[in-house]
């Protein structure tokens, strides 16, 4: 075991676990797998309970417990209650371990999702790591990688942290068969940061990737988003890729000053191009109507490294239920103060305080 | 620690069908069993038949890809008609023993979605016999237009009592067997109806023998008749019912009767006689007071009930007879055994499922009911509704209930009483006059009563051990057990002497009876306190 595993706060004695309720609102999967990274982060083990209670299938289902597995590889915790339909599950981390590591999920998880979990750790692991990924790469329930690349990683950069993430396979449902690299240095404390302005849009970007079918597909996909957003030839793409089974997404990359948005519409069997185009369409509309930098799943994002980072603040256009949720979790086990102030014009306040723990003392 | 999935499946030639780019648009039940978000399949068991492995490397390939967590073991079946039954079952027999499968470890699922027909038949078999030790997989095809979907899976348990439907479906069937099996009265004992819930699951699930014991009158006839219609009525049999007490046929007439003859076998058998066990071909045999079988009739018998064969009196040719014994007795078998009168061996097969049925002093708080149901048995066979004023009815109970009615025939008793108080009841309705008549009746017929003759070892055993009655000689056994009898009957030594020496000592100017049984006690270890019930 490498002893420059520690996370920042000693492990003391041994903690009470947080006892983290999973059945509150729509985020059953997104309040574990914040849970795992939280608790990975700070040491402290946590019971969550009532597992996705309100479902028609309650308790872990199987992409789930990919990420319960992945956490455990990482912390070395001793976990109970992961297994199928499990409404109940103990996770309690001894440490963090940097190193190589090698995922393979089928199509049942998504990469992206794993990542999610096991980055934040492997952030505060005191070496750096590489992580392969095996499994669906493009799911319709889970951030595509390239929101990940081009939208997710350049603001951690920002933040201080030197991360390379690469696609080498795509894996579209049901085959899956994707594979990403990702490699990562550790950083003492992440850097605060602004983002509360996008300022100027210096880029427009529209492409489709196919895999397993015709190419026009993907020509009729980008000619919709070319047309609508007026696009030279140079800005558009359709790019035919290697992958175990078919499958087909359209990408609108918007590139701004301080930020990079990645909206996506994706390709299912008897829907036809026009709509896939139009998805990713719908969400870069929204996303243009207001003047907030940070997109609706970018705001998810973000709140575990700005949380981590102890302050900071960003402009954000939406706030869903999930994000109260997640505030909810990470409030839980960081001493952060985190608070969203809806009435600004230009979107949604995210502001990030330490919380002063000499008043309380 | 949980338990692996392995699922055990047969390769699908057309379902699992798919070699270009559109398979994964297509339904294939044994990749989408490895695709559910609530189940992971840690092992596929999967066999193939020798011309499909090429399309078998797809699939395996493929299920790789979306299940990593799945090993993936192969078996591939050399069939040379895939249709043909019995080739396919040893194959899958053969194949069952490879796997290692451990209940306790594993959960297993049988996937009877894909293979032919004949190979679903063959899985279902298996799992039903415990070969494979789980239960059925069944995987249903997406419902349309929903594109990449995975359809539905559902678990076919074939243990039945699962279902809580099916389960009580078979509470009320079983109900309905009880009731039945007590002819409809409603018993309150608990003992007595435990001892029926046990009858029924035996006579529903069983066509072994059955041994009824208990006292004469307790029911055992009229039970043995029961089981018969219970099982006509579940289709489990169709013959009849034939019964005989066997105290009825002793000597050489039992032979014959039960296995009957041929014309000419002795003198008087002009024609040829079927017997008792070619009647009860398929059906049920009841033999009552199974333990006055001569020797010769229980060898026979026994041969069978081991073989469904027997030999008719006089006759070279062996008949055939296959049917269920349910056999009635009094006595202690087990004593008769010892006393050389019955066969062990015969008991041993006789004495798989023994019920003793109680005396109706045993169970008095069923004494009320079955007044209920002879009432009805009255007007049944007469025609004439029959009642109790209120008054009487009360009079009866009590009486019945009382620890001094000791009900020596049982049931006959009451069926008796009844018959008697509502043959004489003007109107119909039973009065006071009529209990009281007959409470006097029954009384007279209790205090008369001894043990029947005949039951020589029954007397004994009230006395001395069974290795004590080993002991004796036949010669003495009868006369002990009438000393015995006569003891128990009187309140001295000296009574009991005087009534056993009772004419020879009135050729004696002086006598000492009492002295004499004394000695004659003596000769086998006994004194009056041992012999004697109030003894201390």
């Amino acid at each position: 075991m490498n002893d420059a595993a520690l996370p920042d706060e000693e492990i003391g004695e041994p903690d009470e676990p947080l006892v983290i309720d999973g059945s509150s609102g729509e985020g059953g999967g997104q309040i574990l797998r914040s849970s795992l990274a939280l608790s990975l982060v700070t040491g402290k083990p946590f019971r969550i309970e009532r597992i996705r209670s309100k479902r028609s299938r309650p308790g872990l289902l199987r992409q789930h417990l990919t990420a319960v597995r992945a956490a455990t590889e990482i912390g070395l915790a001793t976990v109970t209650g992961d297994s199928l339909g499990s409404t109940e599950l103990s996770f309690a981390p001894t440490t963090i371990e940097p190193g190589d590591y090698h995922f393979s999920i089928g199509t049942a998880g998504s990469t992206t999702l794993v990542l999610q979990t096991i980055l934040p750790p492997l952030l505060r692991a005191g070496k750096p790591s590489r992580v392969v990924i095996e499994g669906g790469t493009h799911n319709a329930s889970a951030p595509p990688f390239e929101f990940i690349s081009k939208s997710f990683l350049p603001v951690l950069r920002q933040m201080g942290v030197t991360i390379e993430a690469t696609l080498v396979r795509p894996g579209f449902y049901p085959a899956g068969g994707g594979r990403i690299e990702v490699t990562l240095e550790p950083l003492e404390e992440l850097r605060p940061i602004r983002l509360v302005d996008r300022g100027e849009i210096v880029n427009k970007r529209v492409r489709a990737v196919i895999s397993q079918l015709s190419p026009n597909i993907g020509h009729r996909e980008v000619d919709l988003l070319k047309r609508q957003f007026s696009l030279p030839r140079s800005a558009v793409g359709v790019e035919v890729v290697e992958s175990t089974g078919p499958g087909n997404v359209a990408f609108i990359e918007l590139e701004c000053e301080h930020v990079t948005e990645v909206f996506t519409g994706f390709g299912m069997v008897g829907k036809p191009a026009e709509s896939v185009a139009r998805e990713a369409l719908r969400g870069a509309r929204r996303y243009l109507k207001s003047s907030a930098p940070v997109g609706e799943y970018l705001t998810d994002q973000l709140l575990i490294p700005f949380a981590m980072a102890g302050s900071g603040e960003y402009m954000a256009t939406t706030v869903s239920p999930h994000t109260e949720t997640n505030i909810d979790v990470i409030q839980r086990f960081l001493d952060v103060e985190i608070e969203v102030d809806r009435a600004g014009q230009h979107g949604n306040r995210f502001t990030f305080r330490r919380s002063n723990s000499e008043e309380t003392s | 620690m949980d338990k692996k999935t392995v699922i055990v499946a047969v390769l699908g030639s057309q379902l699992d069908q798919g070699r270009g780019d559109g398979r994964w648009a297509r339904w294939r039940p044994t990749v989408a069993i490895c695709q559910h978000e609530d189940m992971i399949v840690d092992r596929l068991e999967l066999a193939v038949q020798a011309e499909y492995t090429e399309l078998a490397e797809i699939v395996v390939d493929d299920i790789r890809a979306v299940s990593p967590e799945t090993e993936i073991r192969v078996h591939v079946l050399e069939q040379e008609d895939p249709w043909d039954f019995e080739e396919v079952y040893a194959g899958f027999h053969e194949w069952s023993a490879t796997m290692d499968l451990d209940p306790g470890r594993d959960d297993v699922l049988v996937s009877i979605t894909t293979g032919t027909h004949v190979a679903q038949i063959c899985l279902f078999l298996l799992t039903e016999s415990r070969h494979l030790p789980g239960r059925l997989l069944q995987c249903s095809p997406p419902r349309k237009r929903v594109p990449n979907a995975l359809g539905e899976l559902s678990i076919i348990d074939l243990d039945l009592s699962r279902y809580d439907r099916i389960a009580s479906r078979f509470v009320r069937e079983q109900e309905q067997g009880l009731e039945f099996l007590k002819s409809g009265i409603q018993t309150k004992s608990d003992s007595f109806n435990n001892l029926i819930e046990r009858i029924e699951q035996v006579a529903v699930r069983s066509r072994d023998p059955m041994l009824l014991t208990g006292p004469t009158g307790a029911g055992k006839s009229q039970l043995a008749r029961r089981v018969y219609e219970l099982k006509i009525a579940r289709h489990q049999i169709a013959g009849k019912f034939v019964e005989i007490n066997c105290a009825t046929i002793r000597g050489d007439a039992a032979m014959s009767a039960l296995f009957g003859h041929v014309s000419g076998a002795f003198t008087g058998a002009a024609r040829d006689r079927a017997g008792l066990l070619r009647a009860a071909d398929g059906g049920v045999l009841f033999l009552d007071e199974i333990g006055e079988l001569g020797l010769d009739e229980q060898a026979m018998l026994l041969r069978a009930i081991e073989e469904k064969r027997f030999l008719p009196v006089g006759s070279d040719n062996e008949e055939a007879s296959d049917f269920q014994l349910i056999a009635g007795t009094n006595l202690d078998l087990n004593l008769a055994v010892r006393c050389g009168e019955f066969r062990e061996d015969l008991l041993a097969r006789i004495n798989l499922w023994t019920f003793r049925l109680l005396s109706l002093a045993e169970r008095r708080e069923d004494i009320e009911p079955n007044v209920d149901y002879e009432l009805d048995q009255f007007a049944r066979r007469t025609g004439r509704r029959l009642s109790f004023n209120r008054e009487a009815r009360d009079h009866f109970l009590q009486f019945a209930a009382r620890r001094s009615s000791t009900w020596n025939g049982n049931f006959r008793d009451l069926n008796a009483a009844i018959v008697r108080m509502g043959t004489l009841a003007s109107g119909g309705r039973v009065g006071a006059t009529e209990v009281r008549e007959e409470i006097t009746r029954l009384r007279d017929s209790w205090s008369g009563g001894q043990p029947v003759a005949g039951d020589t070892v029954a007397v004994l055993a009230t006395v001395l051990s069974a290795e004590e009655i080993d002991e004796l000689d036949r010669f003495d056994r009868s006369q002990l057990a009438d000393v015995i009898r006569v003891c128990q009957a009187n309140g001295s030594l000296s009574a009991a002497g005087r009534e056993l020496f009772s004419v020879s000592r009135l050729r004696k100017r002086s006598s000492n009876d009492a002295d004499r049984l004394r000695k004659y006690l003596a000769r086998f270890g006994l004194d009056w306190s041992r012999v004697h019930p109030a003894g201390p």
